[in-house]
């Protein structure tokens, strides 16, 4: 599987990660090199297999608990004001 | 008392108070630590938190959570985090009266096979600074090789725990998948992710793995099924018992791991045990497996690493967007990026079908081959790496290469049965080799029971790295 530039872009838009060209020149690079490795995959023949297992993780009862402390969570917050997590203006900001 | 420190930690709990033992361990961090770079974070008297009253003194992987202290996962965008809760593994092992020693070096997100992805610089091998301790969990083998502490909690996806375990001489568990809360265990894929114990014997292992094996409501992907006892076969021998040896993993090995393995087997049949020939015939395209499916699921759990919660936000971000793209491009090392791009592409539309769907139904197949063969045989036998330490830097440019020191241990992992890698020996250059011992879900007491009786015969462990 061949990556280039501009399908490296489109991962990276989609993985939220911002590169350089010269940075993506070198992820397509990488990419193509240990995508061509899985690509050995095809060689498998896949009919009649799942691809799932077969045991489902099991839920839980959606039932409230107690979770962490608004001040703890708060310790760990880039930025926080009156009990909330504070971001740039979503809209209509710059 | 460096010679405490030699003892096995079920032998040396019995001959000083758990204060000394503690000080043992910090005196050992500070004289060693210098140069192997096991830790990234130690408990220190000063800050007032030293455990008084531990009758394990222990190491945890910093990717596992222990309330009041750092939890890095040995990358920037989590440089200044500390955890508000404990991991279940930590609660158990506190209720246990474990003292918390410190936080150990590990690849960013436990992605890697060297420790060379630390953000903090790599840990080294402790038989030969020049090379690596393997990875993920280096900090922890390393800690545990240089007689630093008796015993430490790693984490394992693909081979995590076992392969450093297997470049540093100690023994590394991977148990069975569900066996050990995952809760706290920062996720990096979380179908085969499982916290793993490294220690100098067997016994030791089992004693630790007994502390934090069991069910937990918080991990609805922890099994319900009750522990077991696992020290009950502990010296029971290996006779009579079945090992398989994967013929499509050995087969092609040559050189002196190939020597050091067939000595190993050996070993097993004297003791009466009955060893032929298996076949896994997909176990070759593991590792392609692997790295679609962890990094997919890894793509997806460190998507919440966005600057708004917790962890690093960009200084230069402006909008919403730039908090995102900004903090995780300032945040994320290579390799972390690497994987996240190939998981992300993975899952992508138009090619989800090919390389996800794919992926999983050749796992499927290989954990039915597994299974058939677990019909046969009670173990299966492979070396637990291809070949022992290498130096650092050799493998950093060549992200593939690195891939494929994990070889023989991912394939535990995609299949979710436990693993053991137990110390075999020594290279032409005095570099640890390894076995690794693989059994069906839930045979941890049988894994132990055989690695156990290899460790009596051969006694490896005692052999410590002069530093």
């Amino acid at each position: 599987m061949k990556i280039d530039r501009d399908e490296a872009r489109r991962i990276a838009d989609l993985a939220h990660l911002e590169f350089d060209d010269a940075g993506l020149d070198r992820m397509a690079a990488e990419m193509t090199k240990i995508l061509t490795y899985i690509d050995q995959l095809r060689e498998v023949n896949v009919e009649e297999l799942e691809d799932r297992d077969a045991t489902a993780t099991p839920m839980r009862a959606d039932e409230p608990r107690p979770s962490i402390d608004r001040e703890l969570a708060a310790r760990n917050a880039p930025a926080w004001r009156d009990g909330l997590f504070v971001v740039p203006k979503v809209i209509g900001g710059e | 008392m460096s010679d405490l420190l030699d003892l096995p930690w079920t032998v040396a709990r019995d001959q000083v108070s758990p204060r000394e033992y503690v000080d043992a361990c910090l005196r050992a961090i500070e004289e060693h630590d210098e140069k192997v770079h096991a830790f990234l974070h130690v408990v220190s008297g000063a800050a007032g938190s030293q455990p008084a009253e531990g009758r394990l003194p222990v190491a945890i992987k910093d990717n596992i959570v222990a309330t009041g202290m750092p939890t890095t996962c040995g990358s920037q965008i989590l440089r200044d985090f500390v955890s508000p809760y404990d991991a279940t593994a930590v609660t158990r092992l506190r209720a246990a009266r474990a003292s918390i020693v410190g936080k150990t070096n590990l690849d960013e997100f436990a992605m890697g096979s060297s420790t060379e992805h630390s953000a903090f610089g790599p840990a080294r091998n402790p038989w030969d600074l020049s090379r690596v301790c393997g990875g993920s969990s280096g900090g922890s083998a390393a800690a545990v090789a240089s007689r630093m502490v008796p015993a430490a909690l790693g984490s394992e996806t693909g081979g995590s725990v076992r392969q450093p375990a297997a470049l540093c001489g100690v023994v590394g568990l991977k148990p069975t998948y569900g066996r050990v809360s995952r809760w706290g265990l920062v996720a990096f894929a979380s179908s085969l992710d499982q916290i793993g114990v490294v220690t100098k014997t067997v016994r030791d292992c089992a004693e630790v793995f007994q502390i934090i094996a069991g069910h937990d409501p918080l991990d609805s992907t922890s099994s319900t099924q009750p522990a077991g006892d696992y020290t009950a076969d502990l010296g029971a021998g290996v006779k009579g018992l079945r090992f398989g040896i994967v013929r499509e993993a050995v087969g092609q090995l040559g050189g002196e791991v190939r020597v050091n393995f067939d000595a190993a087997v050996d070993v097993l049949r004297r003791g009466g045990a009955v060893v032929e020939e298996a076949s896994i015939p997909t176990i070759g395209y593991a590792i392609a497996i692997y790295y679609i499916v962890a990094n997919a699921e890894a793509s997806a759990n460190l998507s919440r690493f966005d600057g708004v919660r917790y962890g690093h936000r960009s200084e230069r971000a402006r909008t919403l967007d730039e908090v995102y793209f900004d903090s995780r491009g300032e945040g994320f090392g290579a390799e972390v990026k690497r994987r996240i791009m190939l998981g992300t592409f993975a899952l992508s539309s138009g090619y989800y079908d090919a390389y996800y769907g794919r992926a999983q139904r050749v796992r499927a197949k290989l954990r039915h081959e597994f299974a058939e063969s677990f019909r046969s045989f009670d173990y299966l036998l492979t070396p637990t790496t291809p070949e022992p330490a290498f130096h650092l830097g050799a493998k950093t440019e060549d992200p593939l290469s690195m891939y494929l020191s994990d070889v023989f241990t991912a394939p535990a992992n995609l299949v979710g049965i436990p693993a053991i890698a137990v110390p075999s020996g020594f290279s032409a250059e005095g570099l640890p080799l390894s076995l690794q011992i693989m059994g069906p879900h839930f045979g941890e007491r049988a894994l132990f029971r055989a690695a156990d009786f290899f460790e009596n015969e051969t006694g490896y462990w005692k052999r410590r790295p002069q530093l």
